[in-house]
């Protein structure tokens, strides 16, 4: 009763979802508990800070990347289907979704869907190109100062050039795609529900 | 299962049921209904259950649970086992700071240990233990107790440390055992087993060396190998995600870094373009200057051994000439490494592979230290074997002056004379625990060798530098004497021969595998430590190369070269008369002879000396020599077509880059070629195949032809949607005159719904009908 009323979840809000993201009922009950046990000012939204309290996050290189893909532009909370919504890229590919041929819009879970999640964590100013400067940026964030940094610059100019296809000096995102056309990617960016 | 999953299940089922309740009524045949109705009710109770529903669901909800249980279970079992793998932590450590070379001698290490673990086990559970529990204590024969004229000495802090006095006469030693052919209640046979033990050591190690191998040499097929975007992968997919542990995430870090690191290693490598003739020359320049060294460290070897025998027939030696070979084989280990790594300067080779020709190199160098000390050996167990004959003659005579001494108590002319006191006996030289105490004293001083150097060499070095670099004119750290860097040949090479010591001297010193065991235990725990603490990464980190079958070689090499001197002295010398369990046989392997002759049936003892029979021996070995040949063979053709299905992949991939960058090119290019081409009589009915090819797919079976034309109008589908594509490769069969065919209609005029059926007919398709 009271103040737990309000975050509690609702049979429509879950089918909401599940049209939205396909995830399945008991996947979105789950992922509903960790939400919750995340939220802890209870007021059923999530901050930068609650996010930062995850090790795995906290530690991460790209962490702050990764929590601002969550918030929409310019706010600073996030609720449940926001929520979702981000996680949504992450559901597995069920093996008779890999056979569908293509609808009208793609799933958000498409590998297609997860790459543009990942391009956008490096592409900070969203001009659909990853330049040669925030290569840099995200080298040094790895790395550190163990490396010098003609040697960064060098790394990173070899990198647009292994993938660079039309010259441009910067990675375009289906340049991006096809450097991870190898990569499993449909496998590794999934939350894998063990069951 | 999912919900979708679900849904068309429950449909099914519905169906099925429906069938069930209206089959009376269908107009069928009783035996259809009966087959249809036994169909559908196994299909109803199957997955009614799953569906929560019918009688069924209880028990399938069981099995449900069951099954996940399982797999819950299955994933645990398979974490703990990967947590119980010792080590793995520190290894992780040592190979993020440091590159994966360094790493890869640890992995050696661990897999020696685990391997020596095992070895141990046989020779402590099967010879040891037996003889300690079930056998004669200390004391009660001869061969168990230490002489009379010892016994003073026998406790002495440098009697023992020289492994004689109480040592020489315990469990450690070969000449401990005795030899009666079966011992205590369960009639254990000792010296058979200690027989089979030390030739199954050797063919342990051999199957594991050889398993090990095998499993290393699994080349990763596959289209990854051409590295094409190596610096993009490092750079997006290096971090693991999963990673929770700060100091786990610090490991992360390092490991970024020395992975770059080696890439830019590789990279430098591959673009050094440099003059091939002068390369060459050095390289050879080299390897002359080393084959010259080796050659003089050889021939230095020999010189000194001589000498030695000369001094052992005198007395008169100061302490220089008495150590002189242990000396002169020492300088040679400390100086020539060192001397061959700046000559190797001269070659510049990728440190990978200089690495492993300084390891070929120094291997070589380390077999004239074998040689030197197996040649010492044998001249003393010659010589002891000499003795032996003498002082056999000598205690038995003794012996007999005992009892008749005895006989002479005038009370007592019945009774049996007590035995002779077990230390008064006078003992034969016992070669084999003479050979043992050799390979004991040898492990012990190579023990003691590698901790001091790495105390002084690395540690010591290490604290100068740090320390006294405050009062030091020039930068230590960065200047002359630095921080060490981890020497993996050298190391590596220890390893392997000392696992070779221990092969060799096992069976005669059953204790020596367990001093190893407690030996790389400690060695592991050590060496981590020390290079954690003292030493830096080298300069330039390379990869180790992806399997690690080099060491498993060099180790494989000295398998045999310990084999061969063991089979030797089990086949042709005399074991001693009065110690070890072969003692009074002729030859130890006499051992088996006596078991098949007394405890197998008779019929066995037969079929062994038939197949002894050289006749059968010669045609085996020529059978085992011609199934290396095939097997050898056949993996090279199916390497062969491995290749060419590498090749296949990579065209059938640059084709469907080019189709999929060039479309409109190609296109065309081809739509010009079809213009050239003569025939064009066949052009009108184009059009007409545009209408009818798609909806006639199915029957578009063409024999030769059919499969190109199916897949490629598969493959266009999807690179671009353009309807005129098809028809460059439909066109073509339907340029072929119709000759074979009589009546040879037309597909235009005949209407016929298949485009290019007339070229050549489906399979199977009702033909058109006949023209009459």
């Amino acid at each position: 009763m009271g103040s737990r009323a309000s975050t509690l979840l609702r049979e429509e809000e879950i089918e909401e979802i599940k049209k939205e993201t396909g995830f399945s009922h008991s996947q979105i009950t789950r992922l509903y508990s960790r939400f919750s046990s995340l939220d802890k000012g209870e007021n059923g939204t999530l901050s930068r800070e609650d996010f930062q309290r995850i090790p795995e996050l906290a530690i991460n290189p790209l962490g702050d990347r990764i929590i601002n893909a969550f918030f929409p532009e310019g706010e600073d909370q996030v609720n449940f289907r926001g929520f979702m919504r981000t996680l949504a890229h992450f559901r597995p590919i069920e093996d008779n979704e890999k056979n569908k041929d293509h609808s009208a819009s793609e799933p958000l879970n498409s590998r297609t869907n997860k790459l543009l999640f990942a391009f956008r964590l490096y592409d900070l100013d969203r001009d659909d190109k990853i330049s040669r400067d925030e290569l840099l940026q995200v080298l040094r964030m790895m790395v550190g100062v163990n490396i010098s940094d003609e040697q960064l610059g060098s790394i990173a100019d070899r990198t647009i050039q292994e993938a660079d296809q039309n010259g441009d000096s910067a990675i375009s995102f289906n340049e991006f795609i096809k450097v991870l056309e190898k990569v499993d990617v449909e496998q590794k960016m999934s939350i894998r529900f063990l069951h | 299962m999912s919900e979708g999953e679900m849904a068309k299940l429950m449909e099914e089922v519905e169906e099925k049921k429906k069938l069930i309740a209206t089959i009376r009524n269908k107009p069928w045949r009783m035996k259809r209904r009966l087959t249809h109705l036994k169909e559908s009710q196994q299909f109803v109770d199957k997955f009614e259950g799953a569906l929560g529903k019918g009688k069924g669901r209880k028990w399938y909800a069981y099995k449900v649970m069951m099954k996940k249980k399982w797999i819950k279970f299955q994933r645990d079992f398979e974490n703990f086992r990967t947590a119980c793998i010792p080590w793995e932590r520190k290894i992780k450590e040592v190979e993020s700071h440091f590159g994966s070379s360094v790493a890869s001698y640890f992995i050696f290490l661990r897999w020696m240990y685990g391997m020596n673990l095992v070895l141990f086990g046989f020779t402590f559970g099967l010879v040891v233990i037996p003889e300690v529990l079930m056998g004669l204590p200390y004391g009660s024969i001869p061969r168990k107790t230490v002489p009379r004229a010892e016994q003073d000495t026998a406790q002495d802090y440098s009697v023992l440390m020289d492994f004689n006095g109480y040592c020489k006469y315990s469990v450690l030693f070969y000449g401990f055992y005795n030899n009666q052919r079966t011992i205590g209640l369960l009639k254990f046979r000792l010296p058979l087993s200690y027989l089979m033990v030390g030739i199954g050591s050797f063919g342990y190690s051999l199957m594991v060396v050889i398993r090990t191998m095998a499993k290393n040499a699994d080349v990763g097929g596959g289209d990854g190998e051409d590295g094409e975007f190596t610096f993009a992968w490092k750079m997006f997919t290096s971090w693991d995600y999963l990673i929770g542990n700060a100091e786990t995430a610090d490991n992360k870090y390092a490991s970024i870094t020395t992975s770059f690191k080696e890439s830019i290693v590789d990279e430098q490598e591959n673009q050094k373009d440099e003059n091939i003739h002068l390369r060459r020359f050095l390289r050879v320049l080299a390897n002359v200057m080393i084959i010259c060294s080796l050659g003089g460290s050889g021939y230095l070897i020999y010189f000194v051994v001589k000498r030695s025998q000369e001094f052992a027939s005198r007395d008169d030696l100061s302490w220089y000439e008495k150590n002189e070979l242990e000396i002169i084989m020492s300088l040679l280990g400390l100086v020539c490494p060192p001397l061959f790594e700046t000559i190797a300067e001269l070659e510049e080779y990728h440190p990978r592979i200089a690495l492993k020709w300084q390891l070929g190199r120094i291997f070589a160098l380390f077999l004239g230290n074998l040689y030197t000390f197996l040649f010492a050996l044998f001249d003393e167990v010659n010589t002891k074997l000499e003795e032996e004959d003498s002082i056999r003659n000598a205690s038995l005579w003794a012996m007999k002056e005992y009892y008749a001494n005895f006989t002479l108590n005038p009370n007592d002319t019945e009774a049996t004379p007590p035995p002779m006191d077990p230390s008064d006996v006078i003992r034969g030289p016992c070669w084999e625990t003479a050979v043992g105490i050799e390979f004991v004293k040898l492990t012990v001083s190579d023990i003691q060798v590698t901790y001091l150097t790495i105390l002084i060499g690395d540690f010591a070095r290490a604290v100068i530098v740090r320390f006294l670099n405050y009062c030091w004119c020039w930068d230590l750290e960065a200047g002359f004497p630095s921080y060490g860097e981890f020497d993996i040949s050298g190391n590596v090479l220890g390893l392997v021969f000392n696992q070779g010591m221990i092969w060799m001297g096992a069976f005669y010193a059953p204790g020596l595998v367990g001093i190893n065991v407690l030996r790389l235990l400690s060695s592991m725990y050590y060496q981590c430590w020390a290079v954690m603490a003292t030493n830096v990464p080298h300069e330039r980190v390379f990869k180790a190369s992806k399997s690690n079958n080099f060491y498993m070689g060099l180790l494989l090499l000295i398998l045999f070269l310990s084999l061969l001197p063991v089979v030797y002295t089990i086949m042709t010398l005399p074991p001693s008369f009065d110690c070890g369990p072969f003692s009074g046989k002729p030859k130890m392997f006499d051992v088996i002879m006596e078991t098949i002759d007394l405890d197998l049936p008779a019929f066995l003892g037969t079929l062994f000396s038939y197949a002894a029979n050289p006749g059968l021996i010669i045609p085996a070995v020529l059978l085992m020599v011609l199934a290396i040949y095939y097997l050898n063979s056949v993996s090279e053709a199916y390497q062969n077509a491995n290749m060419e299905l590498k090749k296949k992949m990579q065209m059938a991939r640059d084709e469907e880059k080019n189709r999929r960058n060039n479309t409109d090119s190609t296109n065309q290019v081809m739509k010009d070629l079809e213009d050239l081409l003569p025939n064009r009589s066949l052009a009108p009915p184009a059009p007409e195949h545009e209408k009818e090819e798609p909806p006639s797919k199915p029957t578009k079976v063409k024999p030769g032809a059919a499969g190109k034309n199916v897949n490629l109008q598969k493959d266009v589908a999807l690179a671009s949607p353009n309807p005129t594509q098809p028809n460059p490769h439909a066109r073509g069969p339907v340029n072929r005159p119709p000759g074979p065919r009589g009546p040879g209609p037309m597909p235009g005029p005949r209407g016929h719904p298949a485009g290019p059926g007339p070229g050549g007919r489906g399979r199977g398709r009702p033909g058109p009908p006949p023209p009459q």
